[in-house]
């Protein structure tokens, strides 16, 4: 097997010498090449009125499969944890960092512990949304789309990204980091969005030749997927030209590093998502609304063990990118946002797990907000029929302050109405 | 080795490929300026070569959408509806494929795929080991999606991969479970969905994944109940909460089955480290333990209290009008359109729920429908990766790249056995991102630089149904050597499609 030419070693030269050699035609195409967005798109671009100018950006990572909150954001005090849990609760709340008499961090969320301390972590409790779905798909849905009666078919971020920013010709206003595929809360025919999964593979191994023939073959394709073939094209050629100049100036200042085989998962590559995300910041790409996945949080079985881990894997990834953001002086202006489609059900399961449960508390770091805990613990003696926790904050209520408070969109169109304020931004762009 | 030294040659026969290009096509000038118009490039630019379908998509009577125009579909002519339907009922077919399946006819076609016996894949590489090398897996169902006599199949196979799916970081390496599981869907795979329901709530790799295996009576794990109905068979909507207790409760009791004996292993050669692991005789499905089951009497369940074991809760799933819906539903965005009309699910489910859920049933029905040849079914679908990637070693005959498959795999999002999660992998415009484009090139870029030979790129429209773009037919023209255009061709967006 010595032999063996893995794809990444096959080097342009080499495809050259094997002649590759497109005709003048070819190169006179991609002289022209650039995202044209359909006349359709950019005619809504251009009625726009209310387009977000500030330097403020957002960093959304997702906890894929359902994080339990009450293994997340500790319950020190009520004795009913201990009966719902027998196997989870006294593990969970003897080793917990302390943030209150109340309340206590993960035992493995040390470096958030020490953002706590510094003012940096708001966390809000009890959220969720009406008539909760237990379904992962069916609730990530809800939280993508922020409509929890399923009829939006637009991700919230995605909405905010064709409202509110042009990014026509600016592919990496949105960008999701560390998947193959558009994320769903990005998903807006009318935006432009750049989907990246590693980056030292984001780019054409065939060289310019092959990215400029190619660039010019995914033009005015027919057919249903026709404008998305060439929109995927166009920004990926953007894209890959704003990466090789942001790549050439960044120099990270915080060890990163994936410890994939700790988790089960997938798609655990939330450190390299995160460091992705620091070099788009830190060299003026002009990125916007970002969106990175942690998955694994299903735990439905030998819970204890895996999800600290998680937990562990999470606080890491986050602490490095923070301290990046801060080494870079660009920690003012990023809010990091955690959420996931539902908490776990109060009582454990046999198999040492919890199953999918609803209400939950949602974590937010950054030097924009105002630290402290928000929003209303549910009551563990007063569960629904299903058994589960009552929500108390909906999430708009949360998307409402990140959208209004943080980037200066405007909250009420992108998400349909009005909901209780929160206060956690420390100096909120607009008033709403 | 050097890199050069394998991939620098020229290609097979380039003269007589551009003869036999020049002689297939006819050519006049109204064309090619019809074509420079569209693409919008100077008529200088272009070579006299021209893909025959051009003028038809140029003079075509669809409406535009978009001002982007459809493709303009081929399938009024049988030889386009025989290769429609191979290419979404196979990875591909070669030339000599598609004119066998031509001169067959279109109705003989599909009998052949219903009914011929499927082919069963050889052991894989190191099946004397009790423990699976995972890319060695991969690259055994790789090699036999390559090879097979009977592609549908493994079609299907990999359709109920995604659909009863489990992934192999969960269920691990140690055991050969995965692998049986393949070995399942690709014996059930034109079965009855009664069967493979039960099949799958005993499955040893499902009892790991979905958690049934330590689920029980007494304290019921969730996951497997839930998912079962929501991804399985009924879809959200079709059951409640009360629901998913109920058949938690029913289902708990089935545990994973007991090994025949234990083989040792050196693990570490060097420090002589040896580990003992469980090994099968033979396939098995999990083992009913009534001590772990639920002893609580009578659960109300979908509507009728009874006394519920793991069959009586898929009869009582199956005795729901939505089951047949489901599937056929789901059958149709993988096999006929992502539009899916209601009327024509339910004609489907109809027909499936009346033959007792037999998917051959299904399959004909769907494959012999008018609107899986209908015009707005041309080019409505995406192909997946692993569709995309195998079409293109068959396309260029060079099934001994499949490794090249397994490698490209995770950046074009389509990992054989690791599926992102229970839901299985999404389809059609789930596979279009700036992301999947570059990889998709580049898995382009890594066959043509390795594959020792080419077919003549002449060949290429006819993996294309020779109905092009005006921009690809523009670009194809203005290249003048095979492996540019079999880049263009393979990279295209027409090929992306099925």
């Amino acid at each position: 097997m010595t032999e063996e030419i893995g794809i990444n070693q096959l080097k342009r030269r080499d495809f050259l010498r094997a002649g590759l050699v497109f005709g003048a035609g070819a190169t006179g195409l991609a002289a022209g090449y650039a995202c044209v967005p359909d006349a359709f798109a950019r005619a809504v671009y251009a009625a726009k009125v209310n387009g977000v100018v500030n330097d403020r950006v957002l960093v959304m990572i997702q906890l894929a499969g359902g994080n339990d909150g009450l293994r997340t954001v500790v319950p020190l005090q009520d004795p009913k944890l201990h009966d719902l849990r027998p196997k989870l609760a006294a593990m969970s709340v003897s080793q917990a960092l302390p943030i209150d008499d109340r309340l206590g961090l993960n035992q493995n969320l040390k470096g958030l512990k020490s953002l706590w301390d510094q003012g940096k972590v708001a966390i809000v409790e009890g959220v969720g949304y009406p008539n909760p779905s237990f379904s992962h798909f069916e609730s990530i849905r809800v939280w993508e789309t922020g409509d929890p009666t399923r009829r939006q078919v637009d991700g919230w971020l995605g909405r905010t990204l064709a409202q509110s920013y042009d990014s026509f010709g600016h592919p990496l206003t949105g960008c999701a980091c560390g998947t193959t595929d558009v994320p769903g809360a990005l998903r807006d025919l009318q935006a432009t969005l750049t989907v990246i999964d590693n980056q030292r593979s984001f780019g054409f191994t065939g060289g310019s030749e092959v990215e400029a023939a190619v660039g010019a073959l995914y033009r005015g394709t027919p057919g249903v997927y026709g404008a998305l073939f060439d929109t995927a094209m166009a920004t990926a050629g953007e894209s890959i030209a704003a990466l090789r100049t942001s790549a050439a100036s960044y120099q990270p200042m915080a060890a990163y590093s994936d410890q994939a085989r700790l988790v089960y998962s997938s798609k655990n590559q939330l450190a390299a998502a995160l460091q992705l995300a620091a070099e788009l910041i830190v060299t003026g790409t002009g990125v916007k609304l970002l969106h990175v996945t942690l998955g694994g949080f299903d735990t439905h079985y030998t819970e204890l063990s895996r999800h600290d881990d998680l937990m562990a894997y999470l606080d890491t990834a986050v602490s490095a990118f923070y301290q990046d953001l801060a080494a870079h002086g660009a920690a003012d202006r990023v809010m990091i946002a955690t959420w996931s489609e539902f908490g776990r059900r109060p009582r454990e399961n046999a198999s040492g797990g919890t199953d999918h449960g609803a209400a939950a508390p949602l974590i937010l770091v950054g030097d924009p907000l105002r630290g402290g805990v928000y929003g209303q613990a549910p009551e563990l003696t007063d569960l629904d029929t299903t058994g589960n926790l009552r929500f108390q904050v909906d999430f708009r209520s949360v998307y409402q302050e990140i959208l209004g408070g943080h980037l200066g969109a405007e909250p009420k169109e992108i998400l349909g109405g009005t909901f209780e304020k929160l206060g956690f931004v420390k100096t909120p762009a607009l008033t709403y | 080795m050097s890199i050069a030294g394998q991939i620098d040659q020229p290609s097979a026969e380039p003269a007589r490929s551009a003869e036999s290009a020049r002689s297939r096509l006819a050519v006049n000038r109204r064309t090619v300026l019809g074509a420079a118009a569209a693409g919008g490039v100077g008529i200088g630019a272009l070579r006299v070569l021209v893909y025959p379908e051009l003028r038809r998509l140029l003079d075509g009577t669809r409406s535009l959408v978009g001002g982007r125009g459809d493709w303009a579909s081929p399938l009024a002519s049988e030889k386009a509806r025989v290769a429609h339907l191979l290419r979404r009922t196979t990875f591909g077919a070669t030339l000599e494929d598609l004119e066998q399946a031509a001169s067959d006819g279109f109705t003989r076609t599909v009998d052949r795929l219903l009914e011929t016996r499927p082919e069963a894949p050889p052991a894989p590489a190191g099946a004397g080991d009790p423990r699976l090398s995972m890319a060695q897996l991969q690259l055994w169902w790789v090699d036999h999606m390559l090879s097979t006599s009977t592609p549908f199949v493994e079609r299907m196979t990999l359709f109920w991969h995604g659909h009863f799916t489990s992934d192999y970081r969960k269920v691990g390496l140690q055991t050969p479970f995965i692998y049986w599981q393949n070995l399942t869907w690709r014996e059930m795979a034109l079965t009855d969905l009664r069967s493979m329901l039960m099949r799958v709530t005993t499955d040893p790799a499902m009892l790991r994944y979905l958690d049934l295996g330590t689920s029980t009576g007494q304290s019921p794990n969730e996951n497997y109940s839930r998912e079962l109905m929501e991804l399985f068979s009924l879809g959200v909507g079709h059951f409640g909460e009360d629901d998913v207790r109920a058949a938690a409760k029913a289902l708990a009791g089935w545990v994973e089955p007991r090994p025949d004996r234990t083989a040792d292993v050196v693990v570490d050669p060097v420090n002589h480290v040896t580990r003992s692991f469980p090994v099968w005789d033979r396939p098995t499905t999990g083992t009913f333990m009534p001590r772990r089951a639920y002893a609580g009497g009578p659960l109300g369940f979908l509507g009728r209290t009874d006394t519920y074991d793991a069959q009586k809760v898929i009869d009582r799933i199956l005795a729901q009008p939505a089951a047949a819906a489901f599937i056929a539903r789901k059958v149709v965005q993988h096999f006929v359109s992502a539009q899916v009309d209601g009327s024509y699910v339910t004609r489907l489910a109809d027909r499936f729920r009346s033959s007792r859920y037999d998917m051959r049933t299904l399959m004909r029905e769907v494959l012999t429908s008018p609107e899986f040849v209908a015009d707005q079914s041309y080019r409505a679908l995406v192909k997946s990766p692993i569709e995309f990637m195998v079409h293109t070693l068959k396309a260029l005959r060079a099934p001994a790249l499949s490794r090249l498959v397994v490698q490209s795999a995770p950046a074009l999002g389509q990992v054989l056995f690791d599926p992102p999660d229970v839901g299985g992998w999404p389809n059609n415009d789930a596979w279009i991102s700036s992301n999947s484009v570059v990889a998709r090139v580049n898995f382009v870029t890594a066959v043509l630089g390795q594959a020792r030979s080419l077919p003549p790129a002449s060949e290429a429209p006819g993996h294309l149904d020779t109905v092009l773009g005006p921009t690809s037919v523009n670009l194809l023209n203005a290249t003048a050597d095979d492996r540019s255009r079999w880049l263009l061709a393979l990279a295209s967006p027409e090929f992306q499609l099925k």
